[in-house]
């Protein structure tokens, strides 16, 4: 009997289990559905769209694709894209981390302060911001007049790389600050406090307990400002110089002026590919899954 | 404008929607409000936004209504590549669209746009020469010059020769990416005659244009850039828009046209093909073509109208800007629809690869 009941008790949970475990396992299903159903729709299937269009528009075939390789101007821009957004991601992350550190670690006036500094400049329009560079570095502008104020020629700063590495640094800073700070917003001052009780001078508590806890940040906003900087067009062709020339500026030609969508599929795909490799490969070099944790 | 654009959108591919699905009460009610505003009627009307869209109302939207009782919708920004997307879609934003002639004619080979509708149009009301090709009417012309400071040249340059002269006129130059007119321009430079420009020899065109690469200070993409360029004195000679020109003047900015070789290009109105609203937009086309609004945009924007007949009713404060005006357009070059059309997409490959170069 009790054996009995025993077993029965076992086979209740036995049966039983199974379906609480599935409930709890199709309860988040539920919950993502419309989320996987908005990116199917919203993404793939326009992607897989991309991808048809690349091969069958004007006629099936792989010209698109032979035309990119065929002329050297689309792969030339393409790795001055990849080269432009490496410089303004490796910018902002070095002018980025100290200001999230100081953010993050600081409560009182000064932290909030550059808080707001970083998110209004966030909600400012970027073409507000681009203009804007392009009276500071212009030839009446504040600093070329600096330059005649000392009695010095003023150097060419607008129309340059530089400027459009300026610009764009500008814009995209405040989204590698924020990926930062809500990372070592999370650091508890405890592990510094600990490092230092035990005899670390604050320079080794900070390399070797806050910057690799903050490494997940590093890498959430270096993705992030490098994507971005891989789209960006109008601010190079505001202030930069042809040499600038993006393959979005390419692409957007192909579309609204060319009309040829065939073409500005493939080079799309053709861009993809290429920042999936690039994160592919910066993962097996950085281990960058790993941080992510 | 953005927003209520998409507002706009909405709406209508609701009501497409629901006159798809075609039951239940709150269909038969929204069709109710559809069927409704159809009596009115309204069209469509593809355009640039901003001071461009406040001109058109002005001068074309608020007439026609008033005059045929059909209302007017501006659907804001003027795309080509929106034009192509709602064809092959046939989900319309809008009926009626206003595309440079080359791109108009373009629209026209890939099948965008439809043939006119003579049964709409009445021809004995068209000003001579408002047809093209019998697939669109008639907008007005703009216009690409040399442009300069004249505080900075007093005895300013005559004609693309001597904006390539940088001996002579030392200074700062700006141009335009814009591959067509700056070949044309080049072309022009080199001595070649206005009447022998086209078909462009595009290996001359870039060997000239490397004389000139290490001079240009910018090459513009906007038309705000490049007003900002000649106005804070970043240049001192541009190729600009000269539409752009009086405002410049009304700001006390001391510059001038040089008319002589300057490039000029029709705009032509159009009915996107299938259009849910084509009669409208063929009647509202055709009420573009009047002498009177052409007039009246031209007093506001300064595009010179393509009907002679509104340079009758323009002073000639207004109509000395344009290119219709007494010898303005004595040496000037006009767009070859049919050559750039048959070009564009390798020039702009042959123009990127130099210009990145």
């Amino acid at each position: 009997m009790t054996q009995s009941v025993a077993n029965g008790t076992a086979s209740l949970e036995r049966g039983a289990n199974p379906t609480i475990k599935q409930k709890q396992q199709a309860f988040p299903l539920v919950l993502l559905a419309p989320c996987v159903v908005f990116l199917l729709v919203m993404f793939v299937a326009p992607l897989i769209y991309v991808i048809v269009l690349s091969v069958t528009e004007p006629r099936i075939s792989a010209e698109n694709y032979e035309r990119i390789f065929a002329s050297p101007v689309y792969l030339r821009v393409l790795w001055n894209t990849f080269q432009t957004a490496l410089t303004v991601t490796l910018v902002s992350l070095t002018l980025g981390y100290p200001l999230a550190y100081v953010i993050a670690r600081r409560s009182d006036w000064l932290g909030t302060c550059l808080l707001a500094i970083v998110v209004i400049s966030f909600w400012t329009g970027f073409v507000v911001r681009t203009y804007a560079w392009l009276i500071i570095l212009g030839n009446r502008g504040p600093v070329s007049n600096i330059f005649h104020w000392l009695g010095w020629e003023p150097p060419q700063l607008l129309f340059t790389s530089f400027s459009s590495t300026v610009g764009m640094v500008h814009i995209l800073l405040p989204f590698m600050v924020l990926a930062l700070l809500s990372v070592m917003k999370k650091i508890d001052a405890l592990h510094l406090r600990a490092a230092n009780s035990l005899g670390a001078p604050p320079f080794t508590a900070f390399r070797t307990v806050f910057l690799p806890l903050s490494l997940a940040g590093v890498v959430n906003g270096s993705i992030l400002v490098f994507t971005f900087a891989l789209g960006f067009y109008i601010t190079p062709i505001l202030l930069g110089s042809p040499r600038d020339l993006m393959i979005s500026q390419l692409i957007n030609q192909q579309i609204e002026e060319v009309l040829n969508w065939g073409f500005a599929s493939a080079l799309s795909i053709v861009l993809l590919s290429a920042t999936l490799v690039t994160i592919i490969v910066g993962n097996k070099l950085f281990g960058l899954d790993r941080l992510w944790g | 404008m953005t927003e209520k654009d998409s507002v706009l959108w909405n709406r209508r591919s609701v009501l497409r929607h629901a006159a798809g699905v075609s039951a239940g009460a709150i269909t038969t009610a929204l069709l109710g409000l559809d069927s409704a505003s159809a009596e009115a009627g309204t069209v469509y009307v593809n355009s640039w936004g901003g001071l461009w869209t406040d001109a058109e109302k002005v001068s074309f939207y608020e007439p026609f209504t008033k005059a045929t009782g059909i209302r007017v919708q501006p659907v804001i920004p003027l795309s080509f590549a929106k034009l192509k997307a709602e064809v092959q879609s046939r989900n319309y934003q809008f009926d009626v669209t206003n595309l440079s002639v080359s791109d108009f004619l373009r629209a026209t080979k890939e099948g965008l746009i439809d043939p006119i509708d003579w049964s709409v149009i009445q021809k004995d009301k068209l000003f001579p020469g408002a047809v093209f090709r019998d697939l669109g009417l008639l907008g007005n012309v703009g216009g690409t010059a040399l442009v300069y400071r004249t505080d900075k040249y007093q005895d300013g340059p005559k004609s693309w020769a001597d904006f390539w002269d940088v001996k002579k006129f030392p200074g700062n130059r700006a141009m335009w990416r814009e591959p067509i007119r700056v070949v044309v321009f080049a072309t022009l430079a080199d001595g070649v005659p206005i009447d022998k420009v086209y078909p462009i020899d595009l290996d001359r065109a870039f060997r000239k244009l490397d004389e000139i690469k290490p001079h240009i200070r910018v090459w513009y993409q906007e038309g705000n850039q490049a007003m900002q360029l000649i106005r804070d004195g970043e240049v001192d000679m541009i190729m600009l828009w000269n539409s752009r020109v009086p405002e410049l003047i009304k700001n006390k900015i001391p510059v001038d046209v040089v008319w002589n070789g300057a490039y000029h290009a029709n705009t032509v109105w159009g009915v996107a093909k299938g259009a849910p609203n084509a009669k409208f937009g063929w009647q509202f086309a055709e009420f573009t073509t009047y002498a009177p609004g052409q007039a009246e945009f031209a007093r506001l924007l300064s595009y010179a109208p393509s009907n002679p007949e509104s340079y009758n009713m323009l002073e000639p404060d207004v109509a000395k800007w344009l290119v219709g005006y007494k010898d303005n357009g004595k040496h000037a070059i006009w767009g070859n629809p049919d050559w750039e059309v048959a070009n564009i997409d390798r020039l702009e490959e042959r123009f990127n690869d130099w210009l990145s170069k």
